[in-house]
């Protein structure tokens, strides 16, 4: 099974509902944007457990599941170098100081991304099998 | 003696007056010379007569008379003159900004060509198709909230009238300076930001995002579940892009590096290497990372198999599409034709040329040289990794500079490619993660290497005076700007991507099914094949077994 019926509908109450909130978000100074905007979040709620609640009868996926943790990590990784050089823009005054910094966040990331992403994203590949 | 006495005052009276002491008398002032100018122009110009006998030449067309007067009483006037030089500015800048951006809005058709031409047929109608709709899901959330949160706050641009409605970007105190994070004017457009100069930036700035949201598709063909794409593709226009291009393009931190920390003229990008193609090519690489390789792509030893797309014919057609639709991405990117450096277009336009010439060359001399072939699709995404590349700088650099640039990007591709599938083990059938994402990032540092600091775009860039200039020019802290960004791209943009479609992965599934993936995706996702007449030729065994292990 694929595309279906249930798909469009719920996705109809998606963008519906985005487009509720969004427009309770611009107008939310006033009584009804706020109205609005809780009603649409209702909605994306909605969707969201829609989506959900088909997904099982869309048949088995070629893909394993991969390590949460080791995902989680790498995403810890890559943010964290970016954290990085930010506070180090403000350790340092100095161009060569700055650029230090700013490398060594750049490879903690760069471990991160193309480092650890890539093993967790593939430990219990399906082509391994 | 009395009335000798009344007399002598009344000429005493007289003198007085006549003097003009201590009495104002309102008199007519005399025309000023300008005032002369125009109005002896004004009745050279040709009569109603004149003209109704017809204007071959075009020398009668187009004179004094057309100026609007603003008080007919008073005729024309240097204010009246002044005023229509103005408008004329502003109209020429509206007029290249828009016609530029439907350039690029051509581009999608390309975008489309060349990733449909690089999957095999069973998948050609889904993956036209997500290039299609991509299109309305980025326009429709960009509209509702994406546009507000780029450029809410990007008042202040003199090309498009100022801009002025779209004056309100939030901001966070740290470390002792103001810093932009994102805009809170122009949802929906509406309000204030009803206005001609924010549909002309809308229209513009709404094609580059587009752009960035295709490239995912291109990485994820084949097996993308199409609701699940069409949600993606919304949430990424509605904020992941609009996030990064804020920080860039709309007034945000990564602009203000030059202004609070003195890092060069702050993280520049004169038309998108990181803030579209390395937005999009980045995101590519999360999705690609959750959705998995295609069955069959990888064989048990982790050596990969050459899946061959079924139209070369469209890929490189596809390409020339985008190369046109390029003239408008970086020309356009000035925002004007007229004033503040405007009359650089021209050399941004070479640039882009040269960028993609040494490019293809350096793709296609790489593949010959080393693999035997000189290899279509290879070449056809030299051609593109090398305007990829020259995005950021173009509005920078030298004619020289720009085919170095893109020379190197011709061969970095090639690279990327081979690393990205042989080393991350990442399936991407149409190299969008090595074009956009590898050299988008490579455009974004040549930006802190090879800008020239001839280029003068009235006088500053990112509120900071003076020309951006490279570290092979004598300006190192430009470059550290630049890294700053490719960290936030790889550290931040990368982050959030993969943790937002993450989460649509638990709960709607990124992934076709097994069967579906086998059988192609045109029929069960899109109910029609898109070439129904054609006698499709069975694919290899490899790539068509059912995988031993799947699961729901």
């Amino acid at each position: 099974m694929a595309a279906t019926t249930s798909q469009g509908k719920t996705f109809t109450t998606f963008v519906a509902s985005l487009t509720v909130s969004a427009a309770g978000l611009a107008f939310v100074a006033t009584g009804i944007g706020k109205v609005a905007l809780v009603l649409g979040i209702i909605g994306l709620a909605a969707a969201l457990w829609g989506f959900l609640k088909i997904k099982p009868a869309e048949g088995k996926v070629p893909v394993n599941k991969q390590p949460a943790v080791l995902k989680l990590a790498a995403l810890a990784l890559a943010l964290g170098g970016w954290l990085i050089v930010i506070v180090g823009l403000n350790l340092s005054a100095s161009v060569g100081g700055r650029m230090t910094t700013t490398v060594i966040g750049l490879v903690i990331t760069l471990s991160g991304v193309i480092g650890l992403m890539p093993i967790a994203a593939s430990k219990n590949a399906i082509w391994k099998a | 003696m009395r009335i000798a006495r009344f007399a002598s005052g009344i000429c005493a009276l007289a003198l007085v007056l006549s003097s003009g002491a201590g009495i104002v008398v309102r008199a007519e002032a005399a025309p000023s010379a300008s005032a002369a100018e125009l109005k002896d122009a004004a009745s050279k110009a040709p009569s109603t007569a004149t003209l109704a006998a017809g204007d071959p030449g075009g020398a009668l067309t187009g004179t004094i008379s057309d100026v609007p007067v603003g008080d007919s009483k008073a005729g024309l006037t240097l204010g009246d003159v002044a005023n229509q030089v103005g408008q004329n500015k502003i109209g020429i800048n509206f007029t290249w900004t828009l016609v530029c951006g439907f350039l690029v809005m051509f581009m999608q058709a390309g975008f489309a060509m060349v990733e449909a031409g690089l999957c095999r047929v069973k998948n050609a109608n889904h993956t036209y198709m997500m290039n299609f709709f991509v299109y309305g899901c980025g326009l429709f959330a960009y509209w509702i909230i994406g546009f507000a949160i780029q450029m809410g706050g990007a008042a202040g641009n003199g090309n498009l009238g100022g801009l002025q409605p779209l004056a309100s970007e939030h901001t966070v105190s740290l470390f002792g300076h103001t810093w932009g994070l994102f805009g809170q004017s122009g949802m929906f457009l509406t309000g204030h930001s009803y206005d001609v100069g924010v549909m002309v930036i809308f229209l513009f700035q709404m094609v580059f995002m587009d752009t960035a949201l295709t490239i995912v598709t291109g990485a994820c063909a084949e097996r993308w579940k199409f609701l699940t794409f069409a949600v993606s593709s919304v949430l990424m226009g509605a904020f992941t892009y609009p996030l990064f291009a804020n920080w860039a393009w709309g007034g945000g931190w990564l602009s203000q590096l030059g202004t609070n920390l003195g890092l060069g003229k702050g993280y520049c990008d004169f038309a998108g290497s990181g803030v579209v193609h390395a937005v999009g090519g980045i995101t590519a690489l999360a999705v690609a990372l959750i959705i998995g390789p295609r069955i069959g792509k990888f064989n048990r030893d982790g050596s990969s198999n050459v899946i061959l797309g079924h139209d070369m014919s469209a890929v490189l057609i596809g390409c020339f599409i985008l190369a046109f639709g390029w003239f408008g991405f970086n020309p356009g990117s000035t925002l004007g034709a007229s004033a503040a450096g405007n009359l650089r277009i021209g050399s941004i336009a070479v640039n882009t040329m040269l960028a993609g010439c040494t490019g293809t060359f350096g793709a296609l001399l790489y593949m010959w040289s080393l693999r035997g072939k000189p290899d279509a699709s290879m070449s056809g995404n030299g051609l593109l990794a090398g305007l990829v590349a020259i995005t950021a700088p173009s509005g920078f650099v030298s004619p020289i500079s720009s085919a170095i640039i893109g020379f190197i990007a011709g061969v970095l591709v090639c690279l990327s490619v081979s690393f990205v599938e042989n080393r991350l083990k990442v399936d991407d059938p149409v190299g969008a993660i090595s074009v956009h994402g590898t050299c988008g990032i490579w455009g974004v540092i040549s930006v802190g290497l090879f800008a020239d600091g001839t280029s003068n775009y009235g006088g500053s860039w990112n509120g900071v005076t003076g020309s951006v200039t490279g570290l092979f020019y004598g300006d190192a802290s430009q470059l550290v700007a630049q890294l700053v960004g490719v960290t936030t791209l790889i550290g931040f943009v990368f982050s959030f991507s993969f943790a937002l479609n993450w989460v649509l992965d638990i709960f709607i599934g990124q992934r076709v099914s097994a069967e579906t993936e086998i059988a192609g995706l045109d029929l069960p996702e899109m109910g029609q094949l898109g070439y129904p007449e054609f006698v499709f030729v069975p694919e290899p065994s490899h790539l068509v077994a059912t995988p031993q292990v799947a699961v729901a």
